[in-house]
C-alpha cells in the first residue's frame, strides 16, 4: 500500500467518525437550556462555536451568535474546513483516490452521503433540527456497517479503524472539556445537567443506568465516559480498540523497531494509564487535568503516526 | 403514436444541409439506424425523461465527473458530462474504412516521431521545414538518439474526426500527448447496458470490453525488464485534475497502481513506488502529466507533480513512460497539415482518410487568403486544446474579429486556420422528443511494443449541446454518446 493511501485510509476514519461526533455535538448544545441562555440567546450559540474551536473562522463571516447563522456555519458551510459537511466531502474525496482498493460499497454510501449534504439548506435543518442530525448519524451508521460487514480485514480495515477510534478518543475527550471548563464557578446541579446532556449525545444514557442506576452524579458520568471498559465511546475502550488495530497492522518486518512500534507503545501507555485512573481523579479540578492530559496525548499520537507511516520524504534521499 | 415520431420515418426535423446520422433524407431512415429509431420512438417522452434522469444519477452517484474550475468559487465544480441516450451508429464497412485509415495514420505519425529523433531523414529529404520542428514547444531535444521499447512512442491516441456534407470522413486533429475520453467510452456503454438493455440483446454490436485487456496488454508489452509480472502505474497530476474520474476508472479496471508523483521515487536511476512495506520498483509508467510536469530536473523545474529523476531513468532503460515524451511533436495543429505527406513518405501509401484544408499563417499567401475571408474561418492556435484560444469566424463578434486579426498579424506562426466544416448531426433526445446538434468522433488506438495499432471499435462521439454550436469539448459544455460499431 502506498503511504499516501494509508494516510488516506487513516483520514476516512477520522471524518466520518467526527461529522457522527459533530452531529451528536451540535444535538446535545440544542437541548442544553442554561438560565443566562434565557436572556442572552447568543449566549448557547456562541458556546457552540467554542465547542468546535472554530471562533475566529466564525466572526470572519458573521458579528453575532444567530442560531440559523451557526448550524449553517458548522453544518453546511465548505469554506469551513471543519463543518459536518467538509468532513463528509474529505472523507469522500480521499476515498475517491482510493476506488480500486475498496469496496464499491462504501464509495456509494460516502459520495451518496456528500450528494445529499449539498443539497441541504439551512431551512431543512431549521425546520427540525433534531431529525436532521439523527440522519447526519445514521448515514455514518450507514457507512460503518458496510465497512464492518464487507471489507477485507488488512492494512486498508486497521487504518480506517485507527482513525475512527483516535477521533473518537479525541471527540469524547473535547466534549468533556468544553461541559467541564464551561461549569467550572457553577454549582454541582448544573454540571450535572450538562453531563446528562453529553450522556445522552453518545446514546449512552440507558447504557449508563446499568452501572448506576442509583447514583446519578457528575462523578459516576465521568467515569462512565472516560473509563468505562465495555461503552464503546468511552475514551478507554477507544484506546484499546485503537492500539488493537494498530498492532494488527502488518508491515514489513525491517520497518519494525521504528516507528510502528513507538506508536504502539505510545498508544499502550496512554490505554494503561486510562486502565489504572482512580475514581477520585474523576471530580473537580483533578478531572480537567486527566481531559487536558489525554487531549495532549491524542494529539502527540496522531502526530507520531504520521512521522511512522505517513511521511516517506526520508527515503527519497 | 408517440410524439418523436409524427409520421412513421418521417425526419421529426429539418435536415438543412447538413449529413444526418440517421435520415437519409426527409422520409427514410438510414437502415443501420431502423432499430435504434422503431425503439426511442416507441417511448413516451415521460418514459425517455426517466430514463435521461436515471442516467444523470447513475452518473452523480458513480461519480463519473469531471472537473471545472471557476475563479469565482473557491470549491471546484463536479460535473457529469451530457450523456445522450441515442447511439451514434457506424454500419460495418464504413468502420473498416475508418479502422484501416486510422492505424495507417497513427503507423506513420509513430516513424515520423522516431526519425525526427533519429536521423530526420523527412527534414533531410525536404518534406518537413527544420524550423517546424526545432521552434516547435513540444519538441524534446532530450529524446533525441533515445531508444524507446518497441519503437512505441504513441502508445495511447484520440484521433478526431468529423463527417462533412459531402459524408466523407475527414480528421480533424491527432491527440497523441495524454487524450483523454477512454471512461465515458467504457462507462457510457457499460450504462447503456444497464439501461436498455433490451437494445444490446437485439443489436449486433462490436464489443469494447476486450479493449480494456488490450490497453493492459500493450502497456505490459513496454516493460523493459523481463519479469512475468511487470509493475504498471498510472501517473496522475492528483484528485484535483479535470480527468481524475478517468485515471481511477483506468487503474480500477486494469488493476494497475494509480501513483501520484510523491509516491514516486528514483534511486540508482530506477524508479519505485513509495509502500508501507517498502519499495516497489516501477516497469512501466502510463502518464497522464504533459511532458513539461513529469521531470523537475529533467523540464519544468517549478513542477511539484512529477518524479525528480524520471527522465534519468528512463534514459537508462530502467521504466518504461507511456505514452513517451515529445510525441507532441507530431500533434501541434501546424504539424497536421503534413501528416498525409508522412504517410506517403514513410509508408509510399496515399492516405485513406483526408485532412481538413488547413492553411498555415505562417505562408503569406494563405495568410492574406484567410484575413480576407476571416468570418467563414476557423482559426486555432497551434499549441492549444480543449476548444480554448479558438475563433469560430461565423460566431464571432466585429470586435472578436478585430482582435483575432492583430493577433494573427502579431504572431502568424502560432495560428492555423481551416474552413468552417459542417460537422454532421445526430438527433439528441430533449425535452420534447429529437432534435438535431453538431458531432464528432474521438477513436482512441492502443499501440504496444509490437507496434501494430488497435483502434477501439467505435470511439467516443462527441456531442456539441448547445444547438448550432460546432464546439463539442467538454471543457466547453460538450456531450457525449455512446458510439457503436456494427458486426
Amino acid at each position: 500500500m502506498l503511504n499516501r493511501n494509508a494516510e488516506a485510509l487513516f483520514w476516512i476514519g477520522r471524518y466520518i467518525e467526527r461529522a457522527e461526533n459533530h452531529a451528536r455535538l451540535i444535538d446535545v448544545h440544542y437541548h442544553i437550556q442554561q438560565e443566562e441562555d434565557f436572556q442572552a440567546e447568543g449566549h448557547k450559540w456562541s458556546r457552540l462555536i467554542d465547542a468546535l474551536g472554530v471562533r475566529n473562522e466564525y466572526l470572519q463571516q458573521f458579528e453575532s451568535f444567530a442560531e440559523q447563522d451557526v448550524l449553517s456555519f458548522i453544518t453546511l458551510d465548505l469554506g469551513n474546513a471543519n463543518s459536518l459537511f467538509s468532513c463528509v466531502h474529505q472523507a469522500r474525496n480521499n476515498l475517491r483516490t482510493l476506488r480500486q482498493h475498496l469496496p464499491s460499497e462504501l464509495w456509494d454510501i460516502a459520495n451518496g452521503f456528500n450528494l445529499w449534504l449539498g443539497e441541504q439548506s439551512v431551512a431543512d435543518i431549521m425546520s427540525s433540527p433534531h431529525q436532521f442530525y439523527q440522519q447526519i448519524k445514521e448515514r455514518a451508521a450507514m457507512f460503518l456497517g458496510a465497512e464492518q460487514s464487507v471489507m477485507l480485514r488488512g492494512n486498508e480495515w486497521h487504518f480506517i479503524e485507527s482513525g475512527r477510534f483516535l477521533e473518537r478518543a479525541e471527540n469524547t475527550t473535547r466534549i468533556l472539556q468544553a461541559v467541564t471548563v464551561s461549569c467550572k464557578s457553577k454549582d454541582i446541579n448544573s454540571i450535572y445537567t450538562q453531563l446528562q446532556a453529553v450522556l445522552k449525545s453518545v446514546s449512552g444514557y440507558q447504557a449508563f443506568r446499568r452501572y448506576y442506576a442509583d447514583d446519578m452524579s457528575p462523578e459516576c458520568i465521568l467515569e462512565f465516559l472516560i473509563v468505562n471498559p465495555h461503552f464503546p465511546r468511552s475514551i478507554r475502550f477507544s484506546f484499546h480498540k485503537l492500539e488493537e488495530h494498530l498492532a494488527k497492522l502488518e508491515l514489513d518486518t525491517s520497518e519494525k523497531g521504528s516507528g510502528h512500534e513507538k506508536v504502539i507503545r505510545q498508544a499502550g501507555k496512554i490505554k494503561a494509564e486510562l486502565d489504572y485512573m482512580e475514581k477520585e481523579e474523576m471530580s473537580g479540578d483533578l478531572v480537567e487535568d486527566v481531559l487536558q492530559a489525554l487531549m495532549l496525548s491524542c494529539q502527540k499520537l496522531g502526530k507520531t503516526m504520521e512521522g511512522a507511516f505517513f511521511r516517506r520524504e526520508g527515503v527519497s534521499v | 403514436m408517440s410524439k418523436l415520431d409524427p409520421l412513421p420515418g418521417l425526419a421529426p426535423y429539418a435536415l438543412q444541409h447538413f449529413y444526418d446520422e440517421m435520415y437519409a433524407d426527409e422520409r427514410s431512415i438510414r437502415p443501420h439506424y431502423k432499430h435504434v429509431n422503431r425503439m426511442f420512438s416507441g417511448m413516451s417522452p415521460e418514459e425517455l425523461q426517466g430514463k435521461q434522469k436515471l442516467m444523470q444519477r447513475r452518473m452523480m452517484e458513480e461519480g463519473i465527473t469531471f472537473t471545472l474550475y471557476n475563479p469565482a468559487q473557491d470549491q471546484p465544480m463536479e460535473r457529469t458530462i451530457p450523456f445522450d441516450m441515442i447511439p451514434r451508429i457506424i454500419p460495418k464497412a464504413e468502420w473498416e474504412r475508418l479502422e484501416a485509415g486510422i492505424v495507417q495514420r497513427i503507423t506513420a505519425l509513430n516513424l515520423f516521431i522516431h526519425d525526427i529523433y533519429h536521423e530526420q531523414y523527412i527534414v533531410k529529404d525536404g518534406i518537413v521545414p527544420r524550423r517546424m520542428i526545432i521552434s516547435n514547444c513540444y519538441f524534446r531535444p532530450e529524446m533525441t538518439g533515445l531508444r524507446v521499447p518497441g519503437g512505441a512512442y504513441i502508445t495511447t491516441s484520440g484521433i478526431d474526426l468529423i463527417r462533412h456534407h459531402d459524408g466523407e470522413y475527414y480528421v480533424l486533429e491527432d491527440n497523441l500527448r495524454t487524450p483523454s475520453g477512454f471512461s465515458y467510452l467504457f462507462k457510457g456503454r457499460s450504462l447503456m447496458n444497464q439501461l436498455f438493455p433490451e437494445l444490446s440483446f437485439a443489436s449486433s454490436i462490436r464489443d469494447v470490453d476486450h479493449s480494456l485487456n488490450r490497453f493492459l496488454s500493450v502497456l505490459r508489452s513496454l516493460s523493459p525488464s523481463r519479469t512475468k509480472d511487470p509493475v504498471i502505474a498510472l501517473l496522475t497530476p492528483g484528485e484535483y485534475n479535470s480527468a481524475y474520474y478517468e485515471h481511477a476508472f483506468l487503474a480500477q479496471q486494469m488493476g494497475i497502481h494509480l501513483v501520484e508523483g510523491r509516491d514516486l521515487v528514483a534511486q540508482d536511476h530506477k524508479i519505485y513506488l513509495k509502500e508501507m512495506n517498502g519499495l516497489r520498483r516501477v516497469d512501466v509508467l502510463y502518464r497522464r502529466l504533459d511532458d513539461d510536469f513529469i521531470d523537475p530536473l529533467a523540464f519544468q523545474p517549478s513542477s511539484l507533480l512529477g518524479v525528480a529523476g524520471l527522465m534519468n531513468a528512463y534514459r537508462a532503460g530502467n521504466i518504461a513512460i507511456a505514452n513517451a515524451p515529445g510525441t507532441g511533436v507530431a500533434d501541434d495543429k501546424a504539424m497536421y497539415v503534413y501528416v498525409p505527406d508522412m504517410i506517403r513518405y514513410y509508408l509510399n501509401e496515399e492516405p485513406i482518410l483526408g485532412n481538413v484544408p488547413t492553411y498555415l499563417l505562417s505562408r503569406p499567401q494563405e495568410r492574406q487568403y484567410v484575413l480576407d475571408n476571416l468570418s467563414e474561418m476557423v482559426v486555432k492556435e497551434t499549441s492549444l486544446s480543449g476548444g480554448y484560444g479558438m475563433l469560430i469566424g461565423s460566431e464571432a463578434t466585429k470586435q472578436d474579429l478585430v482582435d483575432f486579426r492583430l493577433k494573427i498579424l502579431a504572431e502568424p506562426e502560432r495560428y492555423i486556420a481551416q474552413p468552417i466544416m459542417s460537422l454532421s448531426r445526430a438527433p439528441v433526445l430533449s425535452g420534447d422528443g429529437m432534435t438535431p446538434r453538431h458531432i464528432d468522433l474521438r477513436a482512441f488506438v492502443l499501440m504496444g511494443a509490437d507496434r501494430k495499432p488497435h483502434v477501439i471499435p467505435g470511439g467516443l462521439t462527441r456531442v456539441a449541446m448547445r444547438e448550432g454550436s460546432l464546439v463539442v469539448n467538454s471543457s466547453q459544455g460538450g456531450g457525449v454518446k455512446d458510439t457503436w460499431v456494427m458486426a
